[in-house]
């Protein structure tokens, strides 16, 4: 009976059903099946990396395929069937990718800031900038700047002025600052969202109009 | 650091932006390859999925990771 099983998956084309790519992927996976997969891996993220890697694209690319087959064959029974496997898949795959070369770029900067546990330091600093003085800045601008500094200051717990200083502030990726702040990017997420919200919030009590807001800087 | 004109302005409308039920980069994921392939078949998944719409426009990196994903599927429809 297994034999009939070992070779029915042999006869197998490079195109498989969800249903196909469920049974040769699981108990245990079919090599055949493991190799079909990582080459439309490796020819869906190739273009889609292409812009973001400079020098080395096959390596990087074959590396982040086998990296990606392992979460695909980890996942695997999260899948449930809304799309193509191929496409659920390569999701994986591109999102393993993105992540790894996020990691690369920022691999070098500095994370001591970003630490929930630093102590002493003023992690969001929301003094007026000087760097413009004179007449580009208006009285009423600096009023608006001062104000956003004290929501932020009476609204916003430590770990969420650091998320919207690192993220806003130095630009870093989500992946990257959950990574330093050493929590996940979902959750990291939902800390910057429930910031949003009490400034929001504290707009609507305090009858701020964002609008208005805009229109006068 | 310090709080620019720009940065002041970024904040605020990203603050006007923001709804109580937005959905975080994890639940966006989990949608996001259904998203994909409505958006290649010609169909209209800001309307099926408007809460991974909203989310796509305030998340850059995962934008960034669908944009991706649709070159990687784009190119493996042609290759077949």
């Amino acid at each position: 009976m297994l034999n009939w099983f070992k070779r029915r998956k042999k006869k197998r084309t490079s195109y498989r059903s969800n249903d196909e790519w469920i049974e040769d992927l699981q108990n245990p996976p079919d090599e055949g099946a493991i190799e079909d997969l990582r080459n439309i891996l490796i020819r869906g993220l190739k273009p889609a990396l292409a812009k973001y890697v400079d020098r080395e694209l096959e390596q990087f690319v074959e590396d982040i395929a086998q990296d990606g087959l392992l979460k695909i064959l980890d996942n695997i029974d999260t899948f449930r069937g809304e799309s193509k496997f191929t496409t659920w898949a390569m999701k994986i795959a591109v999102r393993e990718g993105l992540t790894e070369l996020r990691r690369k770029r920022y691999d070098d900067i500095s994370i001591e800031d970003l630490k929930p546990e630093g102590e002493g330091e003023e992690v969001f600093s929301m003094a007026v900038s000087d760097d413009q003085p004179g007449p580009d800045r208006t009285t009423h601008e600096a009023q608006l700047m001062e104000k956003m500094k004290q929501i932020i200051d009476e609204e916003l717990t430590k770990k969420q002025k650091q998320a919207i200083q690192a993220l806003m502030v130095q630009g870093l990726p989500v992946s990257v600052v959950a990574e330093q702040m050493g929590t996940n990017r979902n959750a990291l997420y939902k800390v910057v969202h429930d910031a949003r919200l009490k400034i929001k919030n504290r707009f609507e009590v305090e009858g701020i109009d964002p609008d208005e807001m805009l229109n006068d800087l | 650091m310090k709080l620019s004109k720009d940065l002041l302005k970024k904040m605020i409308r990203s603050v006007k932006n923001t709804k109580p039920d937005e959905i975080g980069c994890g639940e966006c994921f989990d949608d996001l390859h259904k998203f994909a392939e409505m958006e290649l078949a010609g169909k209209s998944p800001e309307e099926a999925l408007p809460l991974v719409k909203e989310h796509l426009d305030r998340c850059g990196n995962c934008r960034e990771e669908y944009e991706a994903l649709l070159e990687a599927m784009k190119n493996l429809e042609n290759s077949v």
